[in-house]
């Protein structure tokens, strides 16, 4: 329908505008009041809305999250590797670690290649290679006990008495070997065989302590 | 159109001067809180949208384009939206006829010019009898059309439609009070 048509249809309807009329007459009048009651309402101070600023909190956890990413390390990077590394660095300064007690107990049924290495100490290794000016690998022909690859080896460059050049391998520190890395059989077995002793210790001392429950329980009863 | 009092009244209410406000409501009040009550049920629930209406008018009358709409026109589609969110937000029982069959749309335009056209005080109040069975948006652009006088551009800009829209509207709303009209004849 038209505008000009619908426009007309307000003339036309009498009936409907004058019941429209009636209706509007008839309704309720605003109360001569509100306008005070409004104009009160916004004089009021209105309370103010508690705003909590959340801006500061996104921009520490932004931050947080882009050092934990920038200190993080990558996914694929082995673990293990950036320690021997750091140990290598200083060559001349670094002392001979001994192996972990668990790992040292059973040395006297280690390998030959465990055997050989701890006795080595960096003087040593710095004596051993001062007649021979060239680069030396003293541990490649060593079988190895490990099943895993060894990694990469770096290179250490060792001034010697004579300011000769000598180039070490992570392989001369004990501690960097990764066949050190690994229990023997030996130690495993050791290892079981201490924890079942520890654990049958631990049954015993379990029931003593329901021993003396017991009886204390009976001493209460009587 | 503005007058020159309505530029000097919204100047003062944009800077939120009271005597502003007050000339506002002295000038507006009654037309705001009847669209309000027309479309709100009980009184005091009037009374509170109209006191929601001017506090959302007082505080977001830098919204208010003149080049858009008249004052009373901007004031009036405020009152329009916060009633009808109102009965959204209280969901409040309203009764209405619905033409679900669609029977009023089957009656003939003449049928409907013969009840409305020909001057009868009992068609009057058959009328008003119906027009309490329509739901409050129908009644109330019917309302604005007929006893506003307002034209359907300015309705539609109160409702937030489209002049076509509420031309179609109105015929759809005339149909049916016919129809209720009808039903109560019977």
């Amino acid at each position: 329908m038209t505008e000009e048509k619908i426009n007309a249809l307000r003339q036309k309807d009498a009936n409907l505008r004058d019941a429209l009329r009636l209706d509007e007459m008839e309704r309720p009048q605003m109360p001569a009041d509100l306008n005070a009651r409004l104009m009160q309402r916004m004089a009021a101070p209105s309370p103010s809305p508690r705003i909590r600023k959340i801006w500061p909190w996104l921009a520490a956890a932004c931050v947080a999250a882009f050092i934990v990413v920038l200190v993080a390390p990558p996914k694929g990077a082995p673990t293990g590797e950036p320690k021997a590394m750091a140990k290598v660095e200083q060559p001349a300064t670094v002392e001979p670690q001994p192996r972990e007690p668990q790992a040292a107990a059973p040395s006297e049924t280690t390998t030959p290649t465990a055997d050989k290495a701890p006795a080595k100490s960096p003087r040593q290794l710095h004596k051993a290679v001062a007649p021979q000016p060239v680069t030396s690998q003293p541990v490649d022909a060593e079988p190895l006990l490990a099943q895993t690859p060894a990694p990469a080896e770096t290179f250490v460059t060792v001034q010697t008495d004579n300011h000769q050049m000598t180039t070490l391998t992570e392989r001369d520190i004990p501690i960097t070997r990764p066949e050190n890395y690994q229990y023997t059989a030996e130690e495993l077995a050791l290892m079981k065989k201490q924890a079942n002793e520890a654990y049958l210790k631990w049954v015993e001392l379990e029931l003593e302590i329901s021993k003396c429950n017991l009886e204390q329980t009976a001493q209460k009863g009587d | 159109m503005k007058t020159e009092t309505d530029i000097d009244l919204i100047r003062g209410l944009r800077q939120q001067s009271a005597r502003a406000q007050q000339q506002m409501l002295e000038r507006y009040g009654n037309e705001v809180f009847a669209q309000v009550a027309r479309l709100v049920p009980g009184l005091e629930n009037a009374e509170e949208v109209y006191q929601d209406v001017f506090v959302k008018v007082f505080r977001k009358i830098e919204m208010y384009d003149a080049a858009k709409s008249s004052l009373k026109t901007w004031l009036l589609r405020i009152a329009y939206n916060e009633s009808i969110s109102f009965l959204r937000h209280k969901s409040m029982p309203v009764i209405y006829y619905e033409d679900r069959e669609g029977e009023a749309e089957r009656l003939s335009e003449s049928e409907v010019e013969a009840t409305f056209g020909q001057p009868n005080p009992e068609t009057v109040q058959l009328i008003r009898a119906a027009l309490k069975h329509l739901p409050p948006d129908e009644r109330a652009i019917v309302t604005m059309f007929y006893y506003e006088e307002m034209s359907l551009k300015e309705i539609a800009f109160v409702t937030e439609s489209i002049p076509t829209t509420v031309a179609s509207k109105l015929s759809r709303t005339r149909k049916k009070l016919c129809k209720i009209i009808k039903m109560l004849q019977s």
